[in-house]
């Protein structure tokens, strides 16, 4: 009895949402199936035609012997290529794409609200958060990107030099030339911190022995640890740094602005700069990247 | 003449539509009538194995091209292309490193429309990149990954390192210059992990450097057992999607 009564107005109200949903739908036949038909023709005929005029590439047959200059990776993995300049080798290429893709797919589950679904942007501040992710992450990048290749160095001294050559006819150095402070050379790029400062020896090479890592349990060569603290902060410690903290300050800022309030505004925000970093890595590592990976105006070497 | 006057009788346009649609051959593949009527156009949704992907009735804002743009069926509809193209590709390619290279190059120039066929497969494999991508910031932007969908966004996550894995392997196999240097340079990437990448990497390449042990691998991989892992998840993600009533909707 108890039962039935409570059930009552439930299922009435099933039944009054449901009817007022069906006059909202349409036929899957035809209305859906035609627009996938139309699309799939549409793509058919695109790719056919992009087929007949563009052909594949085909290079000479691979040779062990000979090592292109620049190589490169496909063009979807040059992102990491690029990162691979800039910091450690395992964590441009296993720890930054392994945490970024947990990240990707924790994110129901850190952003659990109901808000905003099933439609493009429709939370308040959506697209805001969009746009400055997006602006600070491509920017961002760009900057970090430039300040390793020393990029600031050349235009301090074309601004403090005008007119001026940095070598004479003779090929020697200009003495009038003012170039980057030497008392400033570790700032020159990331890896200057390791070069240009006077690491004592006692800290670029304490040995550690073979008795922490022990590979030799697992069948493995033993390997013997020597750290170089002044190698360890330059490639790891301040990339993990600035990839984990310069994220979490813009949150912060945009949350103390007022721009980002709710969890969905954060992974808006955070999401828009992800996908910007990657985009502009990815361009970089694909159109200016020549010999030896220097930063180069516009080329293409790598022919997808 | 006013029509209805006169009962009409059969016209040709009648008889051909019969002799057509309601002839037992017809009638035995299909087993409801032509979808010119409500019931028969369901019908003809859920009791077709294709077609059942679908539910049978959709909201009205999901057949918005905008609310979409397709991507996720523009990514299935590649990798049905992929599939077909690659069979095709398997009748004229030896994974070999004395064939594979001379493979790719009778194919451009000796089978009729076989350079054709590369091309179809190689920016069908690159628009797929392109697709998942582009379809998994549609489904982030639209909100689509919210209660109770947050495991198909997981699936979804699986399928676009599944694709990216697919076009990676595949990308050794014309053996030229820049198919090995990219894997080199992609598998010199695993090998750098901490520990257990340099053993990782030697199980993928197979040895020292990449070569024959490689070429078997990657085909293998890229022929088979990816191709047969991404359907797996594939199925889940469709099940899901419709387990989950559809796509999201506004509250």
């Amino acid at each position: 009895m108890a039962v039935s009564e409570q059930a009552q107005p439930v299922s009435g109200a099933v039944r009054g949402r449901q009817r007022r949903a069906r006059e909202e739908e349409l036929l899957v036949w035809p209305d859906l199936v035609f627009i996938e038909f139309i699309a799939a023709v549409l793509f058919t005929i695109t790719l056919a035609i992009l087929s007949v005029l563009v052909d594949a590439v085909l290079l000479d047959r691979a040779n062990p012997a000979i090592t292109p200059n620049p190589s490169k990776a496909p063009w979807y993995f040059l992102n990491l290529q690029e990162l691979l300049l800039h910091m450690h080798p395992a964590l441009a290429g296993v720890i930054v794409p392994t945490v970024a893709l947990i990240a990707l797919g924790a994110i129901p589950y850190f952003d659990t609200s109901n808000a905003g679904q099933g439609e493009w942007l429709s939370t308040p501040r959506a697209w805001p958060n969009l746009i400055v992710g997006s602006i600070v992450g491509f920017v961002g990048t760009l900057l970090l990107i430039f300040y390793d290749a020393s990029s600031h160095v050349r235009l301090y001294e074309w601004v403090a030099n005008p007119g001026k050559s940095k070598f004479l006819s003779n090929g020697e150095l200009n003495p009038s030339f003012n170039g980057w402070p030497d008392s400033l050379a570790f700032l020159k790029s990331l890896r200057s911190i390791e070069t240009e400062l006077n690491w004592p020896d006692a800290l670029t090479s304490i040995p550690v022995g073979e008795k922490i890592l022990r590979t030799d349990l697992l069948g493995l060569p033993a390997i013997p640890l020597e750290i170089n603290v002044a190698k360890v902060i330059v490639e790891q410690i301040i990339p993990v740094s600035t990839m984990i903290g310069l994220p979490i300050l813009l949150s912060i800022v945009a949350w103390k602005v007022g721009l980002a309030q709710t969890k969905r505004d954060h992974m808006i925000l955070q999401f828009s700069g992800f996908i910007a970093v990657f985009v502009i890595l990815t361009i970089i590592g694909t159109f200016f990247r020549g010999e030896g990976l220097e930063l180069v105006p516009y080329t293409i070497y790598s022919h997808g | 003449m006013a029509t209805g006057e006169q009962p009409r009788g059969q016209t040709l346009g009648d008889r051909l539509y019969d002799f057509a649609f309601k002839n037992r051959v017809w009638k035995s593949v299909f087993r409801s009538g032509y979808p010119n009527t409500p019931r028969n156009q369901m019908l003809a949704v859920a009791t077709n194995v294709f077609l059942h992907l679908h539910p049978t009735r959709i909201h009205r804002t999901h057949v918005k091209i905008t609310h979409t743009f397709c991507l996720g069926g523009l990514s299935f509809f590649l990798f049905l292309g992929l599939t077909i193209t690659g069979v095709l590709l398997m009748f004229y390619y030896v994974p070999s490193i004395e064939r594979a290279y001379g493979d790719i190059l009778r194919l451009e120039t000796d089978v009729r429309f076989g350079q054709l066929l590369r091309n179809l497969h190689r920016w069908m494999a690159h628009g797929m990149v392109l697709t998942v991508l582009m379809h998994m910031m549609r489904v982030f932007y639209t909100g689509a990954y919210k209660p109770p969908r947050e495991f198909n966004w997981v699936v979804g996550v699986v399928l676009l390192v599944l694709t990216l894995l697919l076009s990676f392997t595949g990308y050794l196999l014309p053996w030229d210059q820049l198919a090995l240097w990219a894997i080199t340079v992609g598998t010199n990437m695993v090998g750098s992990a901490p520990i257990l990448g340099e053993p990782n990497r030697f199980v993928l390449v197979g040895g020292f450097q990449v070569g024959q042990a490689a070429l078997i691998r990657f085909y293998t991989l890229h022929v088979i057992g990816l191709p047969l892992i991404a359907a797996i998840f594939m199925a889940v993600h469709f099940w899901r999607i419709r387990r989950d009533g559809g796509l999201a909707r506004p509250l």
